[in-house]
């Protein structure tokens, strides 16, 4: 990407020539070079549309070649036994996933239990007291948004794990809600934002409590966005494996786990486990997102 | 925002008032132009500019309809009326930007003898023929005050350094910018304040050696200070180019244009071209009635 | 406190208080956010502090732990754990030095296939296609973002990996002067495979950031550049993409701040040999990858004690990254700064 060069010769600035033969010439020069460059500028510029449009299926390749094969490999796998049934042990058909879904469940849910609520104080706040305080805090959620899972996989491990001696989907919960923390915290505010600070100041100078006009009128103008972020939020964290890694007791316990387990065993019955519930997971974390999306459309619409 | 590059402005360029922007020329060259009353439409040099019955639509919505009017060579002609009939519409047709838009143009529009939507013109070149200024000052954020001078040129293939410096000084010497930025050249464009920002895009617009100007509401994010030095430079550019000057100001129109063109909303909605001649004689006796009632209202 | 709030009937915590007359009150000239009209209800009060402080504990307590629980392994490699030396357990070596020259080299590699593709893709997307062919596209990326890391990395083991193996590596090995960074043999798991993935997993980073700066770029600016003869390409290429370039700079930022964090994906794909890779088709491992795979075979104190140091590398890797990029995102006058960079006399 080279910029347009700049003009790196000294001015003198002395007046040019302004007689109207002197205008006609420059004007001719204008002309001819319009006209004569039109054919190279065009050429080059649908040359370089064509180079930028051909990254567009380079993108979408790898997208569809993996929904493909997650799908066709996947399908095989699915069946009502394969969700309702528990593992089995290497080479004992029938077994199922159902305590990975069940685990799965228990650690979003306590993960919710955290983050949820929070997220949503930690919005009100930021919202509610702009200063140093709440600039600080917004700058460790962006900040924080950005650490790896893996990390913060670590973290739940010192702070549970290695404290209690034991393995648990609390800590797997507390890691999952500290990472889908930050992304719903800025949601939330942004969402807060899009309500008027004009409506939440006029609900305080009528002399309404602050808790009274968060609720009243913050929340409710704010309700598309912060369902649609928390949303968004819950399938990351749905689809997240780091954090759980050093938290959960055995990988037949967490979906993702068992992907990650179950992959890298060398025997096929293991690797059709880990592609059917790679779909299960597909297709929850694709039904979060199009709920969220639609949350957000017909919220919008019904305020409007 | 606005206020505060008007304070400086006027603060740092008190000594470029209208006496001294260009001299003596500046009256002369006024008075020079302008077409003597009773003169019919025909400019003394002849008709830079044809609208034949000229309609632009976007979708089902008619915008303009029936539009026949021509811009003489080397005058100012105000294209007036109220809001949302058309003069703007009418303005952008003429350098085809309406093809991005969507925007259909039914009718003749030539430049000279060109027709500017005939089959073989290739907008881009028609372009380079036409300069435009826009309501709002749109310098290039991203480029210094000279480049953003030369990059009508640059964009049109011109490669020549020297060719560059030339057109460039004498593009800022035109639009009377030359005092103020001579030392700052390099310096983003988005220093200066919002009245030296429109100039500078004049300035763009005439690097190009344009034939005609088209200029849409200049003034209209402008404080009254910055108004004035650009109606000056206005009528010191006539003479020189042919510029269509779109305001709703009817005060600005009698002031810098030789020429005027009346447009009104029509009953059903639809812009109309009412009433056109030299400006004068459209504003001291208006022949059409609908006219006379917008001019008064506004003028009288 | 004013006369008629003094008077109005005790409200519950909830606070419905009906407010009386009386005319404007100092407190109205006082910035909106420090009014107070009425208290805080004490327990919304609390709720807001009590989240806020224990978001800032939380924050606090990430990095004490980290680095409270890798200071044994500091004391035993000193602080050269951060550049120097291998990783060898068995050895009782333990140093960061080639996993951090191992996940530099991947970042780096993933950034060159997907900055250009993920440029090109935003471009057609903003600037070239139709709405119509444009909206289902960016969608179909946006999913992309949604797929879990592990997914992809199932998906680039079983399936990428041996078309590499088989196909792309070998015809790599063949090509003329680059085949000295694509030396054999090929396994498959690689550097350069981890590098893909990785460029597959931010390149909706990349697309929908710059994306937002490219269609920020104001319509006025287009046509400023339309009406003095620009060709469309012209109009893309000297206006908009200059000005959407710090919002790019900014995508880009953040895209590195991801590939250098993910670890499940590449663990699965880059072949976990931690040694300075001598050639991209040569397995390789990451500061991610190296805890994924090290922390469960680690012996107990100073074994565990180092995974969670490189845990501590690699967070200051990326907290490095992400505070250029968030401030990138914020300096919205960073053009102007550019601009004068740009055009020194």
């Amino acid at each position: 990407m080279s910029k347009l060069p700049s003009m790196q010769v000294a001015l003198d600035g002395a007046m040019p020539d302004m007689g109207l033969a002197e205008v006609a010439r420059r004007r001719l020069v204008v002309r001819d070079s319009a006209r004569r460059s039109i054919g190279r500028r065009r050429t080059a510029g649908r040359a370089m549309q064509v180079i930028c449009l051909l990254a567009v299926p380079i993108a979408l390749a790898p997208l569809v070649a993996l929904a493909i094969a997650t799908v066709s490999k996947g399908a095989g796998a699915l069946s009502i036994g394969f969700l309702a049934h528990a593992p089995t042990p290497e080479g004992v058909p029938g077994g199922g996933i159902s305590t990975a879904i069940v685990g799965s469940g228990e650690i979003i849910a306590y993960a919710i239990a955290l983050a949820v609520p929070l997220g949503l104080f930690i919005a009100l706040f930021l919202f509610e007291r702009p200063g140093p305080i709440a600039s600080a805090i917004r700058f460790s959620a962006d900040v924080m948004s950005g650490v790896p899972s893996i990390i913060i996989g670590i973290f739940a491990y010192a702070v549970y794990v290695e404290r209690f001696h034991h393995f648990s989907d609390v800590a797997a919960g507390f890691a999952l809600g500290v990472l889908m923390l930050p992304i719903m915290v800025r949601a939330n505010e942004e969402a807060m934002r899009t309500v008027s600070v004009d409506l939440w100041e006029a609900g305080i100078s009528l002399g309404a409590r602050r808790s009274r006009v968060a609720r009243s009128v913050v929340l409710r103008g704010a309700l598309p966005g912060v369902v649609t972020g928390n949303l968004l939020a819950l399938a990351r964290g749905v689809g997240e494996t780091a954090p759980l890694l050093f938290t959960v007791a055995s990988p037949t316990f967490a979906m993702t786990l068992l992907i990650f387990n179950d992959a890298t065993q060398p025997y096929p019955d293991a690797q059709q486990t880990a592609w059917g519930t790679a779909l299960v997971l597909l297709a929850l974390v694709l039904i979060l997102s199009v709920i969220a999306r639609t949350v957000a459309w017909t919220l919008n619409r019904k305020t409007r | 925002m606005k206020q505060n590059d008007a304070a400086t402005d006027t603060g740092a360029n008190h000594e470029t008032d209208q006496q001294t922007l260009f001299g003596d020329r500046s009256g002369q060259l006024a008075k020079e132009s302008r077409v003597p009353a009773g003169k019919p439409d025909a400019g003394a040099h002849g008709t830079a500019v044809t609208l034949d019955d000229v309609s632009i639509s976007f979708g089902d919505h008619v915008a303009v309809r029936n539009v026949t009017l021509q811009l003489p060579a080397r005058e100012v002609t105000a294209l007036v009326g109220p809001s949302g009939c058309g003069k703007t519409s009418v303005l952008r047709a003429i350098n085809r930007l309406h093809d991005h838009t969507g925007g259909v143009v039914r009718g003749t529009i030539r430049l000279g003898s060109l027709d500017v939507y005939g089959t073989d013109v290739q907008p881009e070149v028609l372009r380079s023929r036409i300069g435009m200024v826009f309501q709002k000052p749109n310098p290039f954020p991203t480029m210094s005050i000279f480049d953003n001078v030369i990059s009508g040129l640059r964009f049109n293939g011109v490669r020549n350094k020297r060719l560059l410096r030339e057109m460039g000084i004498a593009a800022l010497h035109n639009a009377a910018l030359w005092d103020i930025v001579k030392d700052r050249l390099h310096q983003p464009a988005l220093r200066l304040s919002g009245g030296q920002q429109q100039r500078l895009c004049i300035a763009r617009a005439l690097a190009i050696e344009p034939e005609v100007l088209l200029m849409d509401e200049p003034c209209s994010a402008l404080d009254p200070v910055a108004t004035a030095k650009i109606e000056d430079l206005i009528r010191h550019l006539s003479g020189e180019v042919t510029i269509a000057l779109v305001t709703h100001n009817m005060f600005q129109a009698a002031r810098v244009s030789d020429n005027v063109a009346v447009f009104l909303l029509g009953e059903d909605r639809v812009g109309e071209l009412v009433e056109v001649g030299p400006t004068d004689r459209v504003f001291d006796t208006p022949s059409d009635a609908r006219t006379k009632a917008y001019v008064t209202g506004h003028v009288g | 406190m004013n006369e008629p709030i003094a008077n109005s009937p005790p409200s519950p915590a909830s606070g419905s208080a009906v407010p009386g007359e009386g005319g404007v009150s100092p407190d109205a000239r006082r910035p909106w956010h420090k009014r107070r009209l009425l208290p805080s209800s004490p327990l919304y009060a609390t709720l807001r502090w009590g989240a806020a402080g224990l978001f800032a504990a939380i924050v606090v307590g990430l990095i004490v732990s980290i680095v409270s629980q890798s200071s044994q392994a500091f004391a035993h490699s000193g602080i050269s754990f951060l550049w120097s030396g291998t990783w060898n357990p068995d050895a009782g070596d333990y140093a960061s030095g080639t996993l951090v020259v191992g996940t530099v080299i991947t970042t780096l590699v993933a950034m060159i296939i997907v900055v250009p593709v993920g440029l090109g893709v935003s471009v057609s997307l903003s600037e070239l296609m139709p709405r119509w062919l444009a909206a289902p596209l960016s969608t179909s990326i946006e999913f992309l973002a949604a797929v879990p890391s592990i997914v992809v990395g199932l998906w680039a083991l079983l399936v990428l990996s041996p078309v590499f193996a088989t196909d792309v590596e070998p015809a790599l090995e063949g090509l003329p002067v680059l085949n000295r960074i694509f030396r054999g043999p090929a396994y498959g798991p690689s550097v350069l495979l981890a590098s893909v993935v990785l460029a597959i997993m931010t390149l909706p980073t990349v697309v929908a950031l710059s994306r937002t700066a490219l269609g920020g770029v104001p319509i006025a600016d287009r046509e400023a550049a339309m009406a003095l003869g620009a060709t469309h390409w012209q109009v893309v290429r000297r206006t908009v993409l200059p000005g959407a370039r710090s919002g790019i700079a900014a995508a880009i930022t953040l895209a590195i701040g991801r590939a250098l964090g993910e670890s499940i994906a590449v663990a699965l794909v880059i072949g976990n040999r931690p040694a300075i890779p001598h050639s991209l088709l040569a397995p390789g491992a990451t500061l991610g990858s190296a805890i994924v795979n090290q922390f469960a075979e680690a012996s107990p104190g100073l074994g565990t004690s180092a995974v969670i140091a490189l845990a501590g590398v690699l967070l200051l890797l990326t907290i490095l990254v992400n505070v250029v990029g968030q401030l990138l995102v914020r300096r919205r006058g960073g053009r102007r700064l550019l601009g004068v960079r740009g055009a020194v006399v």
